[in-house]
């Protein structure tokens, strides 16, 4: 499983997301946009929107941090 | 035992006896819990997100008592920290599916644990409310958002607007500077109701504009928000401003979904307590923003978990098998 989450040093529920996904022992990528411009302009390409987190599970995009969510993609 | 990806795996749930659950880890639940564990109650706290609840949307606050100014990460963090370090328990990520709530016993099931608590209190707090506009759902994270802290960073450069009059809309406005090239609150009144000082920063920030008498009637764009139709609310003359987004703060709506079988709660969906925060069923509590009361601060929440964790400890007391 390839898990990639886009998220910025001051938004809670992208560490939100970070610590759902490390409390179930799954690895991810993380893409700090604040960082890179390029992994900003690459999450507006891909999501064709601005609201942070984004949490992609091979290819399958949760935005926003949505617990419900992230079990079902992730098979938990 | 770990899933395979796709593999759904039945987990047989925990049952946990207790004599008190905090729902949800805000500053009124934490608060809660240090003075549960600090009275050596058996207690557990359920928080699905991260401990701090709205203090996170915080980036400075400046009236806690005993802070000159700290963000709301490191406030929840150090309330977290000394709730465990006292012994508090903390059950992360455990949604709840099920409630039943009487006086004779109280039953609360998440995915993991069936909880059979002696009393609880309820600290669900509240989520912002939309921007009532038509464009409302299409725009949504496409130029309207509602957390500047997460979202502020996508517009740097960019001019952004802030609609509310509240310290929360002051706030932001504020953060928002350190990425937009210009914030231009969108004020429907002639006055702000937040903190004086905050509102003079605002006032005489070089990046922000103050549009009072002025209603925001909808955004347009393309793919994204481009521009905000304002109605002058003395006049009645309307007028379009170009922008890239616009982040709204005019109030929260209680999450009380879970309760209204059980609870008595406003009309706007708050839960009715008397001073003691003692709802309509014995033993369960309210205390925070979820719970009906004139002034929302972080405060009046510590305020309600203290005395909602006081009076529990005494319904316990009057009340041991």
């Amino acid at each position: 499983m390839n898990v990639t989450v886009y998220t910025t040093a001051d938004c809670n529920m992208c560490k939100a997301a970070k610590e759902y996904l490390s409390a179930n022992n799954i690895e991810f990528t993380e893409k700090d946009v604040s960082k890179s411009r390029i992994f900003a302009t690459e999450m507006v390409r891909i999501t064709g929107q601005r609201a942070l987190p984004v949490i992609d599970i091979d290819g399958k995009f949760i935005i926003g941090y949505d617990q419900d969510k992230l079990e079902e993609a992730l098979g938990l | 035992m770990t899933a395979k990806h796709g593999q759904v795996m039945k987990v047989e749930k925990t049952t946990m006896q207790v004599d008190l659950l905090i729902i949800g880890g805000g500053p009124a639940g934490l608060a809660a819990a240090i003075y549960a564990a600090r009275a050596k109650i058996n207690m557990v706290l359920l928080e699905t997100k991260l401990p701090g609840g709205q203090l996170l949307d915080s980036y400075a606050i400046e009236n806690y008592p005993g802070f000159e100014s700290i963000s709301g990460n490191d406030l929840a963090e150090r309330m977290a920290a000394q709730a465990k370090k006292l012994g508090a328990v903390m059950e992360r990520f455990s949604k709840i599916v099920s409630i039943h709530l009487e006086d004779g016993g109280k039953t609360v099931e998440t995915k993991k644990i069936i909880c059979k608590p002696r009393t609880v209190i309820i600290c669900t707090g509240a989520s912002p409310k939309k921007l009532p506009l038509e464009n409302e759902p299409k725009f949504s994270g496409k130029g309207i958002h509602y957390c500047a802290v997460c979202d502020g960073i996508m517009y740097e450069g960019g001019v952004v607007g802030v609609v509310g009059g509240g310290n929360a809309a002051l706030e932001d406005a504020l953060y928002l500077t350190k990425f937009a090239s210009k914030v231009i609150m969108i004020r429907r009144y002639d006055y702000f109701k937040g903190e004086k000082m905050m509102l003079d920063q605002v006032l005489s920030h070089p990046k922000i504009e103050v549009m009072y008498n002025s209603d925001l009637i909808d955004v347009e764009g393309d793919e994204f928000v481009s521009r905000a139709l304002i109605k002058d609310t003395k006049t009645g003359d309307r007028k379009t401003i170009e922008l890239n987004a616009v982040f709204g703060y005019i109030g929260t709506e209680p999450k009380t979904d879970l309760f209204k079988d059980y609870l008595r709660l406003t009309p706007d969906g708050y839960i009715m307590t008397d001073d003691l925060m003692q709802t309509n069923i014995q033993g369960v509590y309210a205390a925070g923003d979820v719970r009906k009361q004139p002034y929302r601060q972080i405060t009046t929440a510590v305020a309600d978990g203290t005395i909602a964790a006081l009076t529990a400890e005494k319904y316990l007391q009057h009340h041991n098998v």
